[in-house]
């Protein structure tokens, strides 16, 4: 008996050991890997090659992709609240103070972290970035405008970073945090030497998450794990990163889900169902920050005048023939049926936005419904216009008789443009052009090169257009360069609508200058601002896009937030395949 | 000869210019402009264009952007006491934005003194950016040549001395199918077929993403080249062969042929020795534009394929309307193509006696 128990002992024991050998690989493979191990990450890149890696002067998206893994963040950013936030474990700012009158921001840094040759990152470093701004000798990218909202950048120490705006502005830490480091002492103390420096394109030094390792024209840029990163002292996972060139859609979307990419931010809407029913891969949808649009010019398209002469006095722009009367724009939104759009062009990845602002924002007007599809109503405001069917004939346009604008017995016709290569937009102008004929309308609808409507558009020489528009992480719901009278200059101003409503301004001004700068009053603002705006239509409001990211099962540690799908990649490892 | 080529040279110089007046023309009178395609944000002020305008000088006049872009702006607004602030001008004005500061001097030196300019969207030399693009143009380029001639010129000789076959007919067709299909549709198809489906060749790049210190030695990564290659080849493959046969029955029908068969000449001989090679002297007409117009790249089978090719480059540059990379990817082609003919008629005339240098 005691022989057979023992047997059974001896037998359960060796079952015991056997079993916890197969279990140990598993457990080991199921184990986070060490620093720098966990594998590299790959992602399709279909913009082409970063033209810089210099913060300083980059303005593309590409460079902007490398660009946030090799510089530190200056603010943090909540990914779950998507507004900036004090003390981040990934940023240098620990905390900051705003003057009485909104105008000063006092930065504090951290003073533990260093760029990856060991030298400690200080204010100096964000200081020396303002500096090549405003020398006026430097390529900037994107971080030019500063020069119009900031006016002076002060590092008192290394932990600290004073910054005074021309107005006190709610977007104020916003602009703050466009100061980010670069590694000052690498980089030319002559300015007008900084557009060719070395370092643009062999980023030497990092202080972000990864290090740049190599570049590879027109094919990869490539970065290894760099383990002096602030955010993650000694811990960042990925062995590296590589962002690869693959300009063509298709190829992206095939080569993501054969695995030769591992990662994949916002593909093709057309490739989306395929890739949410592969069982191979992780894909993540949310409502996105790109909206698209229709515009309509306000004012005279034969004579285009900015809203203001060089001394401030408003210039008489005249008006358009036809939506320059409110009611012809209204008949114009009431005509369109937006749910039947995003079906069509957007393959029903669409939300509806009632006004300007994107759903997903915290401005956003939940209680303002979308403006309903309502052909007889549209026919009314065109009848009430003085538009009229004329001979009953569905195929002829309405003609102007008694309308405001237009000369009597002219046609109810306009041109319609979007940018040619655009199977959405093109898709959209499409089915408005369709839908606005039921009412009388006769539409011109053109696909042109996108310069050319670029031109036009800057010109203000059109009737109406079809684009979109994409808003930054955090939410910016600011109005100013598209909707702001101030913005309506022929030829470089972003209001080529040409709208001009004091009321408008008066609230934008408000709304981004309110002192104490809270939430929830500010949103208050916005929310009267986008009923204001669905009432005087420059833009009919279309959809706003869904935005995807996606990665293969074997990425672990995906976890993407709206604002920032990164935002945990130094804890991401690729999973082996079990064999 | 030497005397001819020179001749040819010095005659090539006013067409050089004249395309290079052209191009720069037709360029700046297509409509936008670099400074919004860099600055369409939401974001950014009319005051930001206008200085961005400023600094890449796309605001000056049609011949002064010219003369700068061929002959540099370091003599139009300079530094004439060292203190690094501009005090002395020609042609432009110190203060060209109003703001009662002089403009920064002129640093640029033109194409015909080597300077090819900045881009305005990658922001460094041009000449950078074109050199780092030129090897996988050529590699691609020239493997698709040789395909094409290996495979085109053997088919056009055989579709001539078997004219009217199956074979000959079959070879006409899909000579006329591999034209008419586009080359976009191609790629894709045979990258879902090999790359998606079979997984037996990558569905593009030049080599291995996890290739460390560039690419290896094209010997080692030629399952990358293969696709691309034919793809490229189709077009290559249908005209060489089209070409070939009809000079080849062009051949048949002279009197050295029919000598050479009355002396009892093999078959093989006759066409091989003296038809075939007589019928390919006039693909060397061919040979030399289509060898340096290899540098113009091949911009619908870069961009299936990922190539980082000069094709890829020269098209993304004219949406962006990146001026600088646009005309140096012109200059750089327009002097290939007179090279080119230029070659090939020296070319035509040393491997036909018939022809004389004149």
């Amino acid at each position: 008996m005691l022989n057979t128990r023992r047997k059974l002992l001896v037998v359960a024991a060796g079952l015991l050991m056997v079993a916890a050998l197969v279990a140990l690989p598993v457990i080991a493979q199921d184990a986070p890997p060490g620093p720098g191990e966990g594998g590299i990450i790959i992602e399709g890149n279909f913009g082409g090659d970063p033209a810089t890696m210099n913060y300083i002067l980059y303005g593309d998206t590409s460079s902007g992709a490398i660009i946030r893994f090799i510089i530190p963040g200056l603010i943090g950013v909540n990914p779950d609240t998507a507004d900036y936030e004090k003390n981040r474990a990934d940023a240098l700012v620990t905390d900051w103070t705003v003057s009485e009158d909104g105008k000063t921001y006092t930065l504090k840094l951290r003073d533990d972290w260093t760029w990856s040759d060991g030298t400690p990152i200080t204010s100096a470093d964000s200081l020396y970035t303002w500096n090549a701004i405003k020398s006026g000798v430097v390529d900037v990218g994107v971080i030019g405008y500063l020069v119009d909202v900031i006016d002076t950048v002060e590092a008192p120490d290394p932990t600290t970073l004073v910054v005074t705006f021309k107005e006190a502005d709610c977007t104020a830490i916003g602009n703050a945090a466009s100061l980010a480091p670069v590694p000052s002492h690498i980089l030319p103390a002559d300015f007008a030497e900084l557009n060719d420096a070395d370092y643009n394109m062999n980023p030497t030094v990092s202080g972000g998450v990864f290090k740049f390792a190599e570049f590879r024209a027109g094919e990869q840029v490539s970065l290894v794990a760099n383990q002096s990163y602030g955010g993650a002292p000694g811990a960042v996972i990925p062995t590296g990163y590589i962002y690869k060139n693959v300009p063509d859609q298709n190829v992206l979307v095939a080569q993501f889900k054969a695995g030769e990419l591992n990662v994949i931010d916002n593909p093709a809407v057309g490739a989306r169902a395929d890739l949410v029913a592969n069982p191979e891969l992780n894909m993540y949808s949310y409502p996105g920050n790109a909206w698209d649009y229709l515009a309509l010019n306000y004012a005279d398209p034969t004579n285009p005048q900015s809203a203001y002469d060089a001394d401030g006095n408003p210039i008489d722009q005249g008006h358009h023939p036809l939506f320059g009367d409110l009611r012809v724009r209204e008949a114009v939104a009431k005509a369109i049926d937006v749910d039947a759009i995003i079906q069509g062009a957007v393959f029903g990845e669409g939300v509806r936005m009632p006004a300007y602002t994107i759903p997903a924002s915290w401005a956003f007007n939940k209680d303002l419904p979308v403006i309903a599809q309502d052909v007889e109503a549209a026919k009314a405001l065109l009848d009430e216009a003085g538009f009229v069917d004329h001979d009953n004939n569905p195929n002829t346009p309405r003609v102007c008789q008694g309308c405001l604008y237009a000369e009597e017995g002219a046609p109810l016709r306009f041109t319609l443009y979007t940018n040619e290569g655009n199977a959405r937009r093109t898709a959209v102008g499409t089915i408005i052009q369709d839908e606005l004929k039921q009412v009388g309308f006769e539409v011109d609808f053109q696909t042109i090169d996108f310069n050319t409507l670029l031109d036009i558009m800057d010109a203000q020489t059109f009737d109406a257009f079809i684009l979109g528009w994409r808003q930054g992480y955090p939410d910016d719901p600011d109005l100013t360069q598209i909707f702001a009278s101030q913005s309506d200059v022929v030829g470089t101003g972003s209001n080529n609508v040409s709208y001009n409503n004091p009321k408008f301004d008066e609230l934008n001004l408000k709304a981004r200058t309110l002192p104490g700068c809270d939430p929830a009053e500010r949103a208050k603002i916005y929310y009267e601002i986008q009923e204001l705006m669905q009432k005087d239509l420059p833009y009919v409001p279309l959809y706003a896009i869904n935005g995807m990211y996606g990665a293969r099962k074997e990425v672990q540690g995906f976890d993407p937030r709206p604002s920032n799908w990164t935002w945990n990649i130094e804890t991401w490892y690729i999973k082996a395949a079990t064999p | 000869m030497i005397k001819y080529t020179l001749r040819r040279l010095i005659q090539a110089i006013p067409t050089f210019f004249g395309i290079t007046i052209l191009s720069y023309g037709l360029m700046l009178a297509a409509p936008g402009g670099p400074v919004r395609a860099l600055t369409f944000d939401p974001k950014v002020t009319p005051q930001e264009r206008e200085r961005l305008a400023a600094r890449l000088g796309v605001n000056d006049s049609l011949p002064i952007q010219y003369l700068r872009w061929l002959l540099g702006d370091d003599w139009m607004r300079w530094d004439s006491d060292g203190d690094g602030i501009a005090d002395r001008s020609f042609l432009l004005s110190l203060d060209a934005d109003g703001d009662g500061e002089p403009e920064p001097p002129g640093t640029r030196r033109g194409i015909l003194r080597g300077d090819f300019g900045r881009s305005f969207y990658q922001k460094r030399p041009v000449i950078d950016i074109i050199v780092e693009r030129i090897p996988a143009t050529l590699e691609l380029g020239f493997a698709s040549l040789l395909v094409a001639l290996a495979v085109g010129v053997p088919i056009g000789i055989v579709a001539a001395v078997k004219r009217g076959s199956v074979f000959d007919n079959f070879t006409r067709v899909m000579a006329v199918v591999f034209n008419a299909v586009p080359v976009f549709w191609l790629g894709i198809v045979l990258i879902l077929i090999f790359g998606s489906t079979l997984r037996l060749l990558p569905m593009g790049s030049r080599c291995s993403a996890l290739a460390i210190g560039g690419c290896p030695p094209v010997f080692e990564r030629l399952e990358y080249l293969l696709l691309p290659t034919l793809v490229l080849a189709t077009g290559g493959i249908a005209g060489y062969s089209r070409y070939m046969r009809a000079s080849m029955l062009d051949v048949i029908n002279q009197d050295y042929i029919r000598t050479a068969k009355s002396k009892g000449l093999s078959a093989r001989q006759v066409w091989f020795r003296h038809g075939a090679r007589n019928a390919l002297i006039p693909l060397a007409t061919f040979l030399g534009p289509a060898i340096t117009g290899l540098l113009g790249g091949a911009a619908i089978t870069e961009t299936v394929f990922s190539w980082p090719g000069l094709g890829r480059l020269a098209v993304g540059a004219v949406v962006q309307q990146d001026y600088p990379v646009v005309m140096a990817v012109v200059i750089m082609t327009a002097v290939a193509t007179i090279l080119g003919f230029i070659l090939s008629d020296i070319l035509y005339a040393l491997i036909d006696p018939r022809i004389r240098f004149s």
